[in-house]
């Protein structure tokens, strides 16, 4: 018998008696958060910054004043060529992406509860990108704010690989102290579109 | 060596202990401020259990579909019913695509498997990935906390390992210096890797998906830069649905460090294109504790490390005092049902207080498996004659009421009145380093009593 069997058989002749799956009804969990201010005030706690802006148009004006010595610089966003310092065509192994500097991604999901945000890999041609960057700047719409995890998942079906994101990278590994910027991106920005602007 | 003298050798060291029960401590605390600002927490982690409780039921059925679902995603699944094959495994996947470097992210599995000495032995360098795995990996040692895998260390013993073996200069065991040094270190080892391990916290059955979770993004720094993705999980790790993983990503970074979330929460379901992905599944013992009715609950275990964050016992005598890959109580449930003589000791490292019981995300009744354990024990294993005698007179002493409290009398006006040189003498264990209770007149029924007669007596009058 091959392992797979073995392992089968045997589980099969351990496990306890069957039992219902319960269904999970997300509403008891509800307190009716305010998203906005709770999404800021979280991802601001775990080390990230949110920004909110009016326009689209105010991306570029904001990014230059965030992080004004950037170099290498991209953005997956609509209309952002003039921030793109190079292309991604040129790229012909992950490892070259060692030196970018800022990674812009729009989110279309992101959780009030815990101040992450959702990205998945129709959103960006890479996947290593998120974390090879040295910064990290998220755009999202205020509508995009779910409440809790439960939301979330109900709005996440297609993808290849996602990943919730909350805050910048960090450590307490020697001696507990927090260190932020540990081996994924030294900062983590959002640009958070408010409501009334929003198309 | 035994729990107890493993524990006197971590305690030669007083002021290491007091920092560590401290520090401990106040990741459980921070743990309280987090889980308490969640509506319905203990409603979360009834979920949780019943989730868990439901897929053990199941798991055959539901590895079936994970396995079915991964493979249609283009992942190649391994099956492995020991730790030896799960090596095996891994080195062939490695050996095929001739990888020399790899690096590793945590997964507590690899460990329990003894992973890296078997592929060093072969020629194959495996880096550890996650800071504090680094730091006792360098200083050639196990973790001695699942979340926090070098607590036991102090900045300045990290400093001289740094020196030593990254040349970094002195610093007076800086955090943040060292951190940016391992950092540098670590991208290097990351650019050059041939194949990524990583562990996996959550497996899906509905997707043949999994989720690993990591703070310092070193899972994903290895995984989507090597060629090659393998990923070992217990079988117990499997989750019916993806929306269940809301339910447990709520639990697990509040439970482990009180934070809400941890920094990033990677969704693994196709390998990249022109990349190869695997999973090994594991079960090393674990299908053995599915039919054991009194402990399979600690397969629900999502190492999240809150119990033993809480315990007064692992926070005063230190992980590696437990020489089992998982310390503290979970572990202490754990490894009897592996190699019952040799864990024999760590169900007794325990006040059963509870405390981890209560803390536990997924509700495992951690402290009443730990008492179950202790009755199996003491039943198959000889007991040393001291400890069976007193059993046996006190067994006889609680089971007569007179004597009992005739008995517990005496105590009191013992503790009252006999001299120092007696009450701590070397027989008597309870008086090691620490002071006895002053014995008080009363017992605790007698002051009852009392009470009650007084009330009742104002009541009447």
């Amino acid at each position: 018998m091959d392992s797979r069997s073995q392992i089968l058989t045997k589980i099969k002749a351990n496990k306890p008696e069957p039992m219902d799956l319960l269904h999970i009804d997300p509403s008891i969990f509800d307190e009716g958060l305010d998203v906005v201010p709770a999404f800021t005030k979280t991802l601001e706690a775990v080390g990230g910054n949110v920004c909110p802006i009016d326009s689209m148009e105010a991306v570029h004006s904001k990014l230059k004043t965030l992080l004004p010595n950037a170099r290498f610089t991209h953005s997956t966003l609509e209309n952002t060529h003039e921030i793109n310092t190079f292309s991604f065509d040129a790229i012909e192994r992950p490892h070259d992406l060692e030196d970018l500097d800022i990674l812009m991604v729009k989110s279309d999901l992101a959780v009030a509860e815990n101040g992450a945000v959702w990205i998945d890999d129709s959103k960006f041609p890479i996947r290593v990108l998120p974390f090879i960057t040295k910064h990290l700047v998220f755009v999202i719409e205020e509508k995009a704010i779910v409440p809790y995890m439960h939301q979330a998942y109900e709005k996440i079906r297609d993808f290849n690989f996602g990943v919730f994101i909350s805050g910048p990278s960090k450590t307490a590994d020697i001696e507990q102290a927090l260190v932020i910027g540990a081996q994924g991106a030294l900062s983590l920005t959002v640009l958070l579109l408010t409501a009334d602007t929003t198309p | 060596m035994s729990h107890p003298k493993l524990a006197n050798i971590f305690n030669e060291d007083e002021k290491k202990v007091d920092w560590h029960d401290k520090a401990l401590w106040f990741v459980r605390h921070k743990r309280d401020l987090s889980a308490h600002k969640v509506k319905g927490w203990e409603t979360l982690r009834e979920f949780g259990h019943q989730i868990k409780a439901h897929t053990l039921a199941n798991l055959d059925q539901y590895l079936i579909e994970f396995e079915k679902n991964a493979l249609s995603n283009g992942i190649e699944v391994h099956w492995a019913t020991n730790a030896e094959e799960h090596n095996k495994i891994v080195h062939r996947i490695l050996k095929e695509c001739q990888a020399k470097k790899v690096v590793k992210s945590k997964s507590m599995l690899t460990e329990e498997c003894h992973l890296n000495p078997f592929l060093e032995e072969r020629g194959i360098e495996v880096i550890d990935t996650d800071l504090g795995e680094r730091i006792v990996q360098l200083a050639k040692e196990s973790p001695s906390h699942i979340v926090l895998p070098a607590i036991h260390k102090n900045r300045h013993e990290v400093d001289d390992l740094f020196q030593q073996h990254l040349n970094t200069k002195p610093c007076n065991g800086d955090p943040q210096y060292l951190t940016q040094k391992a950092r540098k270190h670590l991208r290097e080892k990351f650019i050059n890797a041939d194949a990524a391990i990583t562990g996996v916290n959550f497996a899906i059955a509905e997707t043949g998906g999994f989720v690993v979770c990591t703070n310092e993004g070193n899972a994903d720094m290895g995984a989507h830069l090597a060629p090659v993705h393998i990923a070992c999980m217990g079988m117990e790790k499997l989750i019916p649905k993806q929306d269940h993983l809301g339910v447990f990503l709520r639990l697990l970074a509040r439970s482990a460090t009180g934070q809400p979330i941890t920094t990033y929460s990677s969704h693994f379901k196709t390998p990249a294109k022109g990349l190869k992905m695997h999973i090994v599944i594991v079960d090393n013992g674990r299908s053995e504790q599915l039919g054991k009715p009194d402990f399979r609950a600690s397969l629900h275990c999502i190492r999240c490390g809150a119990c033993m964050n809480t315990c007064p016992i692992y926070r005063r005598s230190g992980g590696h005092s437990y020489n089992y890959t998982i310390p503290g109580p979970i572990g202490s449930i754990l490894s009897p049902g592996k190699d019952l003589k040799k864990h024999s000791s760590l169900p007794f490292a325990s006040t059963l207080c509870g405390s981890c019981s209560d803390v536990c995300p997924v509700k495992i009744d951690i402290h009443s498996q730990l008492y179950k354990w202790r009755q199996i024990i003491t039943k198959e294993m000889k007991q040393p004659m001291l400890k069976r005698k007193s059993m046996k007179i006190m067994g006889s002493l609680f089971s007569n009421p007179t004597q009992f409290n005739r008995f517990a009398k005496f105590c009191r006006w013992a503790l009252r009145n006999l001299p120092k040189s007696i009450l701590y003498a070397k027989p008597n264990v309870w008086g090691k380093s620490r002071e006895l209770p002053k014995g008080p007149k009363m017992s605790f029924t007698e002051w009852h009593q009392n009470r009650e007669n007084t009330k009742r007596m104002k009541n009447n009058g």
